[in-house]
């Protein structure tokens, strides 16, 4: 058991996440590019849809309106043909510097809110992104999706080996 | 897991004795006597940590005979670790592909700038 639940993440070239409380995550990033550029990446429609989300996943934008109380509906394809709908509504845009934002399927679903900062360091621009849960049965919702995430896994995993050993 | 059990959770890690208790246990059972054993604190101080253990539902106390071992449940905490982790996956794989954006996107500045011409 470590101060790993305390200590707040340092900025590196890894993500790493740090749990300030029991329903807030904070991870952080530096990335060699100046901060406009950054931002530029964040809340365009052309660029957010080549980085957004993990490798494999495509992202098509319904709308942006950047600005607060505006609207970004978007949809993002997993490698395996699922779709997941996605909504966020801003509540701060304060360009260049930070983002706030709720995350959810869609307005009636809200699961956590982001605040995202962008300081520029000798060229290079340190990305620090601080999510909370919006509401406990958010937090717990995710926490069980989670659990039965990382369940279904073992499950596979040990079914994989189960069959390998069916096959030798 | 409740919103109850998850205050449980992070007031029971929030202790360095309790910490120091479940690093014991993660090498295996133990009991009352042999967890009091490092600390210069009462038996019922002890005691007092191992119902704060119990309650965020991270240790689990035996009845066999009268010596009634402590034991690890590690799921709570590895729930939690699941997700703090699915997040990080997701924001590690989006913040590396971001990486990789970005270096095209200058590159493709750098290549429309063009060569100095001399005089420049």
């Amino acid at each position: 058991m470590t101060a790993g639940f305390e200590r707040q993440a340092p900025v590196g070239d890894a993500v790493e996440a740090s749990l300030p409380s029991d329903r807030e995550i904070v991870v952080s990033r530096r990335f060699n590019a100046p901060r406009e550029l950054v931002w530029a990446a964040w809340t365009h429609p052309e660029h957010i849809g080549n980085w957004w989300g993990p490798d494999g996943f495509t992202t098509t934008t319904e709308k942006m309106e950047l600005r607060p109380g505006g609207e970004w509906r978007f949809v993002m394809h997993a490698p395996n043909g699922m779709n997941f709908q996605n909504y966020v509504r801003y509540s701060e845009v304060v360009e260049p510097e930070r983002l706030v934002y709720l995350h959810g399927e869609d307005e009636e679903r809200i699961d956590f809110e982001v605040t995202v900062t962008f300081v520029e360091r000798d060229g290079a621009t340190e990305v620090t992104l601080r999510q909370v849960d919006e509401t406990p049965e958010a937090r717990d919702r995710a926490i069980e999706e989670g659990g039965a995430i990382e369940g279904g896994k073992q499950t596979l995993d040990r079914l994989a080996g189960y069959l390998e050993t069916m096959r030798s | 897991m409740t919103q109850d059990h998850l205050s449980a959770l992070f007031s029971a890690l929030a202790d360095p004795t309790r910490r120091a208790i479940l690093d014991r246990l993660a090498e295996g059972e133990a009991t009352v006597k042999e967890l009091a054993e490092p600390f210069d604190i009462s038996a019922p101080a002890i005691t007092k940590h191992l119902k704060v253990l119990q309650r965020a539902g991270l240790i689990k106390q035996e009845r066999r005979a009268q010596w009634r071992p402590c034991r690890l449940d590690a799921t709570p905490l590895r729930d939690v670790a699941n997700w703090v982790e699915r997040y990080r996956r997701f924001w590690e794989g989006s913040f590396d592909r971001l990486d990789r954006y970005l270096n095209t996107l200058q590159e493709r500045e750098r290549n429309r700038a063009g060569p100095k011409e001399p005089g420049d």
